[in-house]
Order: C-alpha cells, then structure tokens, then sequence
C-alpha cells in the first residue's frame, strides 16, 4: 500500500523541516559529544547555554546588546544616508564617476579592520570611534552599489524624465533612488554584514563594554564557556538581522522581485562576485 | 510647430540638412524614411532633447531652447520610458507631479486619460504587469495627462504585434480627431504613414533631407479595411515606396 505522507502535513511544516533539519542536527551532535567534554577551551553546550542564560537574565549581556546595537545601526545609518547620497551623485555624473575611481577603488581596499587601532588612538575609547568604524566599512558597499544602481537605469527612462521636465528633486527622488533602489539594498545587506563584523571587532580594544568586550574580557579572564557564549549570541544576532533585513527587501522590492526574473539572478550573480 | 532649416551634425558627420516643416495645429504628420536615415535624430531634435546644429524649431512665435510644456512624447520601447516601481495611474501622474499640480487633481486628470486610451481599470496594475499595447497605450495616456498639444512618436507600434497596431492606429486617430491636437509620428512602415497621415514627410539621403511631401488626401474618416484598398491609397504608397527605395 502506497502512502503519501506528504498529505498529512500542512504545507508549512513542511518548509520549517526542509529549512531546520540540518541546524537542528547540528545542534543536538553538538550537545551530546560535548557533554563529557573535559578540554578547557571546549566546554559543554549545556555549560555554554547556562552561561549565556544567566547572563542574559541578569541583564549584563542585554545591557551590553543595547550598547552595541546601537552603535551598529547609527553606525550604519551614517553610511546609508552617506553612501546613498553620495552614490546617486556619482553615478549620475560621468566625469565625476571617472575622476573618484582611482581613490575610491584604493579607499575601498582598505580593510575597515585595520583602521580600528588607529581610529581609537585617534579618537578614544567611547561610543564615537565605534560608531565612525561601523559607518566606515558599510560606507563602500553601498555606495559603490549605488553607484552601479544608478547606471543600471536604461538611458531612455532618464531621457523620458527630461522630456517631461521633471524637476531635479524629483528625478532623484522617484527615478535615480528607486530605479537605483534594488542595487543600493543589496549595498546595505552586504554592509550589514560588514557592520556586525566591525561591531565586535571595535569593542576589542579600548572598550568597557558591549558584546565585543564581553567576548574579549572573558577570554582575558579564561571564562571559555563565556566566550562560547557570546561568541554563539553573536552568531544568533547576525542570523536573526539578516533573516529580518531578507523580509524589509522583499517587502520594498516587491515590483522588482515580480518583474523580470532573469534580471534578478544575473543582477545577485554579480552581487555575490 | 515651425522647422526652419533645421540641421544636424554629430562630429563632422552631418545626419540632417536643412529640414523644413509646418506642422498646423491638428495635423497629423508622418515621418518615414529608410532605416538609419535619422528619423529619430529628427524627433529629437523636434522634441527639445537634442541639440541642433543650425536652424531652429518653433512653436507659436516661441523658438524652442529645450523640451517644451506643449510637447508630449512617446519612445517606442514602453519597457525602457515607462517607471516599473510606479503603478500605471503614478506613472501618467508623474509629470503633472512636476508641474507642481496637488495630488487629488493630477489622480484626476491621470484617471481621465488612462480612461481616454480605454485603461480606465488599469490604473492600479503595474506597467510589466499589462501587454505590450497596453503599456504604450499607457505611454500615451501619459503624454495626453501632459496636457500637450503635439504629440511626438518614435515608432510607437514598432514593437507590437500586427493586430494590436492597427488597434492602436485607429485608437491614435480618434485622440487626434476628439482632442485636437497636432501627431508627429515617426516611421519605417510605409502602410502606417499613409493610412494615418495628413502629410507623409518623406527622408532619404545622406545627409538625409526631405525628398517629397506627400498630402493624403484620405478625408478624416479612415477604415483599416476600406482606405487600405481604396485605389489612392495605394496610388500615395507605391510612390512613397518607390521614393525610399531609390
């Protein structure tokens, strides 16, 4: 007898087992050969989780959470009004294009990690430094992306706007920035990335707190399960953002991602070159 | 309108010479000429887009500096002139926006012209989400909104399908017979250009000028059917063909 276990479950369930099941494989091999664990420098999951479950409740690590992430999101805010502005003047301008190559393309190539010692000699240990590395490193994806957002727009549809005088601020408002506006939040899923990156990696030195300095002053202090812990919140964190940034695009895109299917995935090949 | 010796030149290369046309106010004229003779450099150098050499275009006693309030123009490829993150009713409301005209009145205006080229129920849909002869007709509506008194077009139904050009051709000269206003209809099919014109304006050369003019004397009263067969029609389309051919 054939039966179709397909059509006990609702559609849904289905997508979260397809989606789950190896995360959640990983998680339960990782909780049972750990638990006898008696390395040092790898504690037991359950150890880990109680760490980070006393931490959390205690309000230490939700403290720091809110120190970080705020710097992350002005941090990236700067970058976006920046990178966006920025992006859609050059990329409107030829020459100007032309003449802001060479500098941005050496400026670009600098890794944003190798500036934090100097930026914190620079400007001391608080939040500014923090946030001025985090704007940094998300400054380039998106503005190169706007840049190429622009570009991408057919001349025709700049030609059409010419020949109906739109005025200037309109043009950039309604044709350059949402022509433009697939490529610049592809920008900003890249600079999310980069943002939480540098987020924890400004918090390494100089800082007297936020989840990067939990992460560096636990291991000073050999509290390896800590360490896992935070290690582990931020993994969590830069999931969660990601899935939530995914919904705000599709939910901003959505003429984009129902027009022209074949432009998308050429468009994200090149993204992800 | 009024062309006077109007030229055009990219580089040493001269594409126009010494073109001129009146356009009355209702006409409906046809520009047709061999591929690459500059047809389109000539619409856009009537539109205010490009700039020309020598010569000047004019409307009323105005001479034309850059593209014009009274000019409505349609490109014949809708997908690259038509906004697909606005929906149909944004896009013909777009340039009103520009005019600075408040939101209630230029959804109003927008709704009547979608209404004028029988779109009147898609003006929630998005322009990728309607066919080819929809969104040009989207594209017309929106130069109607412009509130123009001469429309200008490249190859409007160059892209579209046999049956819904002649739709289209019949739809445009019914705009022009209730609206009034001046057509400018740049071309490659010769059977289009007489069926739809008062004047075929007929290019050819290099540097291209303009070899004959051609009244179509059809009445204002054309039938896809009747005038196609109707012996003049023939008579102004072989010797419109012959003079491209040459």
């Amino acid at each position: 007898m054939n039966i179709n276990f397909s059509s006990f479950f609702p559609h849904w369930l289905r997508n979260i087992v397809a989606l789950w099941w190896l995360p959640t494989l990983g998680f339960i091999l990782w909780w049972y050969i750990s638990a006898n664990s008696t390395s040092f420098f790898f504690p037991s999951l359950s150890a880990i989780l109680s760490v980070l479950y006393r931490d959390l409740s205690s309000g230490l690590l939700v403290g720091y959470l809110i120190v970080s992430l705020s710097n992350m999101a002005i941090g990236l805010s700067y970058a976006i009004v920046l990178g966006v502005i920025c992006g859609l003047i050059i990329g409107e301008f030829k020459m100007l294009r032309e003449v802001t190559a060479p500098l941005l393309n050496f400026l670009r190539s600098i890794p944003p990690a190798a500036v934090v010692p100097i930026v914190i000699v620079a400007m001391g240990t608080d939040s500014p430094p923090k946030i001025f590395i985090i704007a940094m490193a998300c400054f380039w994806p998106i503005l190169l992306n706007t840049i190429d957002g622009v570009r991408g727009i057919p001349a025709q549809m700049l030609e059409t706007t010419r020949a109906f005088r739109i005025p200037y601020h309109l043009m950039l408002s309604r044709v350059l920035f949402m022509g433009a506006l697939p490529q610049i939040l592809a920008g900003i899923r890249i600079a999310l990335a980069a943002a939480l990156v540098l987020m924890v990696i400004s918090e390494f030195f100089g800082a007297s707190e936020g989840i990067g300095f939990y992460i560096r002053n636990k291991k000073e202090a050999f509290a390896m399960a800590e360490t896992w812990a935070g290690t582990f919140l931020v993994g969590v964190l830069g999931y969660l953002l990601s899935t939530i940034f995914l919904k705000i695009e599709h939910w901003l895109l959505a003429w984009y991602f129902q027009n022209a299917p074949e432009e998308k995935t050429k468009l994200n090949a090149v993204k992800q070159a | 309108m009024k062309v006077v010796n109007l030229s055009k030149s990219y580089g040493s290369v001269e594409v126009l010479s010494n073109i001129n046309l009146t356009v009355a106010p209702g006409e409906f004229i046809c520009i047709v000429g061999p591929s690459g003779v500059g047809k389109t450099t000539l619409l856009r150098s009537l539109s205010g887009l490009a700039k020309l050499s020598t010569g000047t275009v004019s409307i009323g006693d105005e001479i034309m500096d850059g593209p014009r309030a009274e000019i409505g123009l349609v490109f014949q490829d809708y997908r690259g002139s038509l906004m697909p993150w606005m929906r149909t009713l944004e896009n013909v409301a777009f340039p009103l926006q520009g005019k600075g005209i408040k939101k209630a009145e230029r959804n109003k205006i927008a709704l009547q012209c979608l209404a004028d080229v029988g779109l009147e129920d898609a003006g929630h849909s998005y322009p990728w989400e309607l066919s080819g002869g929809m969104q040009q007709r989207v594209a017309i509506a929106r130069a109607l909104a412009y509130d123009a008194h001469i429309l200008l077009m490249d190859e409007p139904f160059g892209s579209l399908d046999a049956q819904t050009r002649l739709g289209l051709e019949d739809l445009v000269l019914e705009l022009r017979k209730r609206l009034n206003i001046s057509i400018i209809v740049v071309t490659h099919d010769i059977d289009e250009a007489v069926y739809l014109a008062d004047r075929v304006v007929v290019l050819s050369g290099k540097p291209a000028t303009v070899i004959d003019t051609v009244e179509i004397d059809l009445g204002n009263e054309r039938n896809q059917l009747t005038t196609k067969s109707d012996p003049r029609f023939v008579e102004y389309r072989n010797r419109v063909l012959k003079e491209i051919m040459h």
